[in-house]
């Protein structure tokens, strides 16, 4: 049976490099395409996905497994991409509310959309952002209604709305074809 | 609900992107690093630096333990339980200067003796201190004088300070206890055709241990140990008056608690 994700970052804490490693390969894959998904830009999303491990190292010593540690890392992960848009001017409200401009079509990108999970990339893409997370957190984390709350640090209405919302939209995507 | 799931699956299918390895490579050498290095010390201390601390504690565990071993090997000390007397304020210069005056002319009623209380009666004085005995010789020469300059006259009239004192010296130990307590010694009226005397009145009245010498000279010179003082005890059973005794004894234990009373004295008073 393999070791929970607690225990092994509390491990790490008490200097077992090797715990980290099991939490790191466990999780690199999921954070990974949060953060891209999320962002739509690779060397962007690599700079952050480095900076939510750089956290999780920092934060070892201090580490207390309150909540789910997958809830934490995301918490970290969705913090950074706040920072983030903030730094381009960009707020949550406006992320939520507004629907974000769909990416420019081009020739290669009409061609993929032929293709039923091209579109359905492409309607991901063009979410709001905030829908676009819960959508993300839900399907690469596998966090629930109130663990996405608590990650994004909203109420569980508002996650289960930004949920329903975005699976309702890449449905419509995915039937359009 | 089937539709989510739909979602979800079409979702899955969807390419499975992973981090580059070079990013691997750096968060887990970072992780690695981190997990080598202990949480540095809020200071380091280097070189002699290092000593600083324990140095510092050593010494002051050193000092406490010689405080407090002088502070249990220290006595009361005789200056410090006169303390109270000397200290004192001394009067006031204008008082002081109108004490003189009328010490100077003929002193139609001398100032009577001031009460007696046994604590300046028996004040601990197991030595006098040097200055008190030079004090007391002076006082004791300036009343020779006298003597010697009124001879023709009267028989001169002991002076309150050093006429006590005087008797006091040379009745020390001999007189009964009972005599000396009763110390308010009947002070006479003083000759006005004696300067002298007037001139060591005056430096009595002066000096800062002037009052408790002119109240209890008697008993602060009669029992100036504290063997004269149980002597002092031992003549008060003897005359049977047992209940000034326990007095007197219960406050000599006050004054010398660690003062060990010996034995065949204890057992002396105890068959009286």
């Amino acid at each position: 049976m393999e070791a929970p994700d607690e225990e092994l970052m509390l491990a790490y804490g008490r200097g077992d490099a090797g715990a980290f490693e099991t939490l790191y390969k466990r999780h690199r894959g999921p954070v990974y395409r949060f953060v891209l998904r999320a962002l739509k830009n690779r060397s962007t999303a690599e700079e952050l996905f480095q900076e939510v491990w750089i956290r999780v190292i920092e934060a070892r010593s201090r580490y207390a497994p309150q909540a789910r540690f997958t809830t934490w890392l995301y918490t970290i992960a969705h913090n950074l991409l706040v920072d983030h848009w903030r730094k381009k001017g960009l707020s949550l409200v406006q992320l939520d509310d507004e629907p974000t401009v769909a990416a420019p079509d081009n020739p290669a990108r009409q061609a993929e959309a032929r293709q039923s999970l091209a579109r359905l990339l492409q309607a991901l893409e063009a979410l709001p952002a905030a829908q676009r997370e819960a959508f993300l957190l839900h399907e690469e984390a596998g966090l629930s209604v109130a663990e996405i709350a608590a990650a994004t640090g909203t109420n569980e209405e508002a996650a289960k709305s930004r949920l329903r919302y975005a699976m309702a939209k890449l449905k419509a995507a995915v039937d359009d074809g | 609900m089937a539709d989510e799931r739909e979602i979800s699956q079409r979702y899955r299918e969807l390419q499975r992107e992973e981090p580059p390895h070079h990013l691997d490579q750096a968060i887990l050498a970072a992780a690695r690093r981190a997990a080598e290095t202990r949480p540095a010390p809020l200071v380091v201390p280097t070189g002699r630096r290092r000593w600083y601390f324990p140095l510092a504690a050593a010494a002051v565990i050193v000092l406490a333990v010689a405080v407090t071993m002088h502070v249990e090997r220290e006595q009361p000390d005789v200056e410090m339980a006169e303390a109270p007397v000397a200290a004192s304020p001394p009067p006031a210069p204008q008082a002081r200067e109108e004490q003189a005056a009328a010490s100077a002319q003929v002193p139609t009623e001398p100032a009577p003796a001031k009460p007696e209380t046994k604590r300046k009666l028996f004040a601990p004085d197991p030595k006098p201190a040097p200055s008190q005995d030079l004090r007391a010789q002076r006082d004791a020469e300036s009343l020779a004088d006298l003597q010697k300059a009124q001879k023709p006259a009267a028989p001169p009239p002991q002076d309150a300070v050093s006429g006590a004192r005087e008797s006091a010296r040379a009745d020390a130990g001999a007189k009964p206890f009972s005599e000396m307590q009763q110390a308010p010694a009947p002070v006479p009226q003083a000759k006005p055709a004696a300067p002298m005397r007037e001139e060591v009145r005056a430096r009595a009245s002066r000096a800062p241990d002037a009052a408790p010498a002119a109240a209890g000279a008697l008993g602060a010179f009669a029992y100036a140990s504290p063997e004269q003082w149980l002597q002092g005890i031992d003549d008060l059973k003897r005359q049977n008056r047992h209940d000034e005794a326990e007095k007197q004894l219960t406050e000599f234990r006050k004054q010398y608690p660690n003062y060990r009373i010996p034995e065949a004295i204890l057992e002396k008073f105890e068959k009286r």
